[in-house]
């Protein structure tokens, strides 16, 4: 084990490198790989590996980036791609094919607000665009959370009971693109840890169609079978939390972390960075009194609903904080767990970081200043980030 | 559920003591402009505080400028892992890589007794006033930097140099530096570090209550802040400009149709002049240089041509027939100068190269006389050229307006070598322009038959006229003379022409134009033959005809003709030789010598030039115009004949062709007489109007398109008197306006940076 001081991007690339690595007695490792502001470091520095039995090919667009993964996870070799943005959107339709056909392929985001206008700063719109289509969706705070999640991902989703995608979030600049000392496992740690890539669908001596044509009741069926898949994640990633502290001695964290939540009359909820700058606040405002926690969700696909009521139980306000709007209606992650709190409980949303700004804890101190003058949940509120 | 922080197994034991008087957290923030290094700075200094078992974290803020536009970058310490993701409002340790950033915004959140290390050329006692509140530091990285070779002389990297003054600063020794820039593949600029770390001049802050608070700029609710309202430190009234290594500029380059001219006439100049604004100023400009427009919009070869750029576009510009549109339709009323000396120059000859000396002598002021062998002016112009390429009037009109520019002219006047010798004495200047010598024979059997005759003769007595021939006629050459022959023999009543040439046609030196005409026209080519016999009691009746290869290449690679024995024979009642002419001066005195166009007697350099084909054998009647000028530029300024200089010639690809239109040639009209016999009227008939000069490029000419304007991403380029202004405060050098510039009009040069205290 090395300590090394990484980006986030470079850590991603790493961690993919060496899953890679781990599958040179298998099928091996082919990735397709195409830059955009701010994950470019991501995929330049995996070109620059050498991979036994592995392959990095820098295609045309993001469109084939992800063409090249579905193929290479088809042939039952491992995969990986990064991307942000307008290119996560250019790639679009080939994730949804990754997903419905099941495959394997590890997706790093380096997450940029959608455009035009063109901004190359974070919020998490682009990769909220794909929370419907059956791709798991991990979100990180920091670079060595960011690394594990990546090595753990291959893991995730290659597991025969998942058999999907896996994107691991992490937001562009704030986390992609700032070096902080980062842990990094042997090769030996890693060749234990990663099985095999074994794609059962895989093309192999036998010549068979991936993605037919079906019928309503085929997709139905398809479809749920997706969704109960899903919902076994959350099995599957307790085991490997497991099998990952056993092997590299620190524990992989939960779907979601809560941090001083247990006695808190008061929740702040988030996703991402955000939930680092929230768990500062909840230090300085608990020294003053208050009784103040955070949640933060770590794994947003599929959403670990049990865990998040569990917090949100007993809570007398939460204020739910998304770098993201779902336009006309309000933050996503306020929206997906209003339901979750128990009546009564005054729900709000503060929008904040839209574009990049950066959320200080000022901010969020604002914030709760506004949460404690309400009694009953009001519209989603726009906190700006100036 | 509750939260761990990572072991404290993410550092590594420390292998150097904290500085003395160092809090934990810091917060280090760098001031920079990109391209100086300010984001690897930041992360030079968390590798350096890796080394005392320390948590680091580091970061930079990126906008969407690139190159010299303000960069910050964060550096945070602390005992325990990092989980501060904002950027640093409050630093501790600023450190600025350019001092002209300094500004309030540099400073805001730096409370008093901040360290503050300046890049600066300028003293320490000259901003001491200024920042006494900070414990301060100044060292001109840069210049060490640029001494050591880090980095370009225009954007020098400093990061690794002021770090050394950074480690003087916190009471480190420089070997801390050591571990930290090896680690990033630095070594090699530790000798620039410890030059800083032994020159940064440092001063204490001085204690007090008022530190510089600054607050932070209000932003009204719902408005949408501006791209610099988003970055506080960028103030809009920063000069962009001097972010720049280069700048555009305006700059002439060569057409290729001027530079191949054999008369150095200002093509480019005279279309863009017929195009934008009259045929009278495109005949001003022309007749600068031109003193038979009429003539060479006819006959000439057009070099011009073969070299316009357009040519790799969708067809070379018809420059000759805009020639001729320009001397048929404009009455240019041309008036000498007035000499302060005038000379008196003696001309002898009266072709092309002798009527352009008298011609540019003339316009000058000077007095000359033309001697001409024959009964009229012209030369070969009016000996050799068939009327029905260059009919009698149009030459005449040429003509006539050099003699009314004061030219004398002798006819009838044949030199030999005393007149040479006299003229020499009563001139100030003598200028030979006499041509060529004879035409060159075959040496074959049967060559001095009734019959065989030289081409030029032959030519010569066409135009005096009343020449009749019969039957079938044999033209032996490939060059325009040979042409003319076998048009004019057509004319004259011949009933077959046939061309006899020892290459292939693609070989053949005559204008391609006329190649085709004549093949139009009815002639016959025979490439690959050469006579080797003529027959016939008393005249020519028949020529014995052999076939030609190409042998093998010789020492340049050239393939000479060899002629074999496979013959036959063509009946012919006439032969027109035409296989060039000689080179020969009999009119030249025995003790004379001519080098460089000039007649020396023994070692003494003699007023006596030479001019055109007798000079250097170049064979058209624009060579000889060009030669003409240039002899008698060389008469008045006493210098040696010289070409045309070559300043960056615009080739194609310099040219940028998807800003135009695909627009083919404007052919010129042509008549097709239905009987040729007798018939010597002007075949080609030239332009319908002169739209063709619409599609001259204006290769390496500004014409104020606009388009720099346009491209221009910072609009900094606005129409100015003659032409364009580039505000300079403003152009970061993107270079858009040169590489968009239709015709390579434009330049980027190298701007020099200088550090200016």
């Amino acid at each position: 084990m090395t300590v090394e001081l990484l980006s986030a991007n470079h850590g991603a690339a790493l961690a993919a490198t060496q899953a890679a690595r781990a599958n040179r007695k298998g099928r091996g490792f082919c990735s397709g790989v195409y830059p955009i502001t701010p994950s470019t470091e991501c995929m330049e520095y995996l070109c620059q590996q050498k991979i036994e039995k592995g392959r990095v090919i820098r295609v045309e667009s993001e469109h084939s980036a992800m063409g090249v993964c579905i193929g290479a996870a088809s042939a039952g070799a491992r995969t990986f791609t990064a991307t942000s943005s307008n290119g996560l959107a250019y790639m679009f339709e080939n994730c949804i094919a990754a997903a419905s056909l099941r495959l394997p392929v590890v997706l790093a985001v380096a997450n940029r607000t959608l455009g035009p206008p063109w901004n190359i700063w974070a919020d998490h719109g682009d990769a909220l665009t794909l929370r419907d289509h059956g791709l798991i969706q991990f979100y990180c705070a920091d670079n060595q959370e960011l690394f594990d999640s990546v090595l753990a991902a291959f893991r995730l989703a290659e597991d025969r009971r998942v058999m999907m995608p896996a994107m691991v979030n992490m937001e562009g600049f704030i986390l992609s693109h700032t070096v902080a000392q980062t842990q990094i496992p042997d090769q030996g740690q890693v060749d234990d840890f990663l099985p095999l890539t074994d794609v059962p669908q895989r093309l192999g001596v036998a010549p068979h169609t991936l993605g037919q044509i079906e019928i309503p009741h085929q997709t139905e069926m398809h479809r749920w079978q997706h969704h109960l898949a899903m919902l076994e994640v959350s099995k599957v990633y307790a085991e490997i939390q497991n099998e990952f502290e056993a092997i590299f001695g620190r524990r992989l964290l939960d779907a979601v972390v809560a941090y001083r939540a247990e006695d808190a009359d008061t929740l702040i909820v988030s996703m991402g960075t955000i939930g680092a700058t929230a768990e500062r606040v909840v230090d300085k405002l608990r020294a003053e009194g208050r009784r103040l926690g955070a949640l933060r969700v770590r794994l947003f696909r599929p959403l670990p609903t049990d865990a998040i009521r569990a917090a949100y139980a007993g809570k007398k306000r939460i204020a739910v904080i998304d770098r993201d709007i779902s336009l006309g209606l309000g933050g996503v992650l306020w929206a997906e767990t209003s339901s979750l709190a128990e009546p009564g409980t005054v729900m709000q949303n503060y929008v904040a970081g839209l574009g990049g700004g950066d959320v200080r804890p000022e901010h969020i101190v604002k914030m709760l200043d506004d949460l404690r003058r309400r009694e009953i949940s009001g519209a989603p509120a726009l906190m700006e980030a100036v | 559920m509750e939260y761990k922080y990572p072991a404290d197994s993410s550092v590594t034991a420390a292998s150097i003591p904290l500085p003395v008087g160092l809090t934990l957290p810091l917060e280090v923030r760098v001031h920079g402009r990109g391209g100086q290094g300010g984001v690897t700075c930041a992360k030079l200094i968390a590798a350096l505080f890796t080394q005392m078992g320390l948590h680091v974290q580091t970061f930079g803020d990126y906008g969407s400028e690139r190159s010299g536009a303000p960069v910050q970058a964060y550096t945070r310490v602390d005992r325990s892992a990092i989980g501060n993701r904002n950027k640093v409002y409050r630093p501790n340790h600023l450190i600025v890589l350019d001092e002209g950033l300094m500004g309030a915004q540099v400073l805001e959140g730096a409370a008093p007794g901040s360290l503050l290390l300046l890049n600066t050329h300028a003293s320490l006692e000259s901003y001491a006033a200024r920042f006494e509140h900070y414990r301060f530091g100044v060292i001109d990285a840069t210049a060490i930097a640029r001494e050591q070779g880090i980095g370009s002389s225009s954007v020098v990297i400093i990061n690794t140099t002021i770090l050394g003054a950074y480690a003087r600063l916190l009471g480190l020794p420089l070997t801390v530096l050591e571990k930290a820039y090896t680690s990033l593949g630095l070594g090699g600029d530790l000798v620039a570090a410890q030059h800083a770390y032994e020159q940064v001049r440092v001063c204490e802050a001085v204690q007090g209550n008022d530190g510089p608070g600054v607050s932070a700029p209000a932003i009204s609710p719902l408005a949408v802040g501006t791209m610099l309202g988003h970055s506080t430190d960028i103030p809009a009234s920063l000069r962009t400009g001097s972010w720049s290594n280069q700048a555009p500029v305006y700059s002439e380059h060569s057409a290729p149709c001027n530079l191949a001219c054999p008369a150095g006439n200002d093509v480019v100049g005279f279309i863009q002049a017929l195009k934008n604004e009259s045929v009278q100023e495109a005949a001003a400009i022309l007749l600068r240089t031109q003193p038979l427009p009429s003539v060479c919009g006819r006959v000439c070869p057009a070099p011009c041509m073969q070299a316009c750029n357009r040519e790799a576009f969708d067809g070379a510009v018809n420059i000759r027939s805009l020639e001729r549109w320009i001397a048929d339709h404009s009455q240019l009323e041309l008036k000498p100068q007035t000499a302060q000396q005038p000379l008196r120059v003696a001309v002898i000859g009266g072709g092309p190269a002798g009527l352009s000396a008298a011609y540019q002598l003339a316009l000058h002021g000077h007095a000359v006389t033309i001697f001409e062998a024959g009964p009229a002016l012209g030369g070969v112009l009016r000996n050799g050229v068939p009327a029905f390429r260059l009919p009698h009037e149009v030459l005449g009109r040429d003509v006539e307006r050099i003699l009314k520019l004061g030219v004398e002219a002798r006819c009838n006047s044949r030199l030999g070598q005393d007149d040479l010798l006299r003229l020499r004495n009563d001139f100030d200047a003598v200028i030979v322009c006499v041509g060529f010598g004879p035409a060159l024979d075959l040496a074959t059997k049967g060559e001095n038959l009734d019959g065989v005759e030289q081409g030029l003769d032959f030519l010569d007595r066409v135009k005096r006229g009343g020449v009749s021939l019969h039957g079938n006629v044999v033209v032996i050459g490939g060059g325009n003379t040979a042409i003319d022959c076998a048009r004019s023999a057509l004319r004259c009543g011949a009933a077959s022409v046939k061309i006899v040439y020892r290459r292939s046609r693609k070989d053949m030196p005559a204008i391609a134009e006329e190649i085709e005409d004549a093949e139009r026209e009815g002639v016959q080519l025979l490439p690959y033959r050469q006579p080797v016999e003529f027959t016939g009691s008393g005249i020519v009746s028949a020529g014995v005809i052999a076939e030609v290869e190409a042998g093998p290449p010789d020492a340049s690679g050239c393939r000479r003709p060899v002629v074999t024995e496979r013959t036959s024979t063509l009946a012919c009642d006439k032969v027109l030789l035409a296989l060039g002419q000689k080179s020969e001066l009999d009119l030249l005195p025995e003790n004379w010598t001519v080098r460089d166009g000039r007649a020396w007697q023994g070692d003494q350099l003699l007023p006596v030039w030479f001019a055109g084909d007798c000079a250097t054998g170049d064979g058209t009647v624009t060579h000889a115009i060009g030669n003409g000028r240039r002899a008698a530029l060389a008469v008045l300024n006493g210098e040696a004949v010289s070409g045309e200089a070559l300043v960056k010639r615009v080739a194609p690809g310099q040219i940028r062709f998807s800003h135009f239109d695909v627009a083919p040639p404007r052919r010129d009209k042509q008549l097709s007489p239905s009987a040729l016999g007798g018939n010597f009227d002007e075949v080609n008939l030239g332009l319908a109007g002169p739209d063709e000069a619409g599609r001259c490029f204006s290769c390496g000419h500004c014409t104020h398109c606009d388009t720099c304007l346009i491209s221009c991403p910072d609009g900094v380029i606005v129409r100015s008197a003659d032409g364009y202004r580039i505000d300079g405060d403003y152009c970061k050098g993107c270079g858009m306006c040169v590489a968009e510039c239709p015709r390579s009009a434009m330049e980027m040069q190298e701007k020099n940076h200088e550090v200016r205290p």
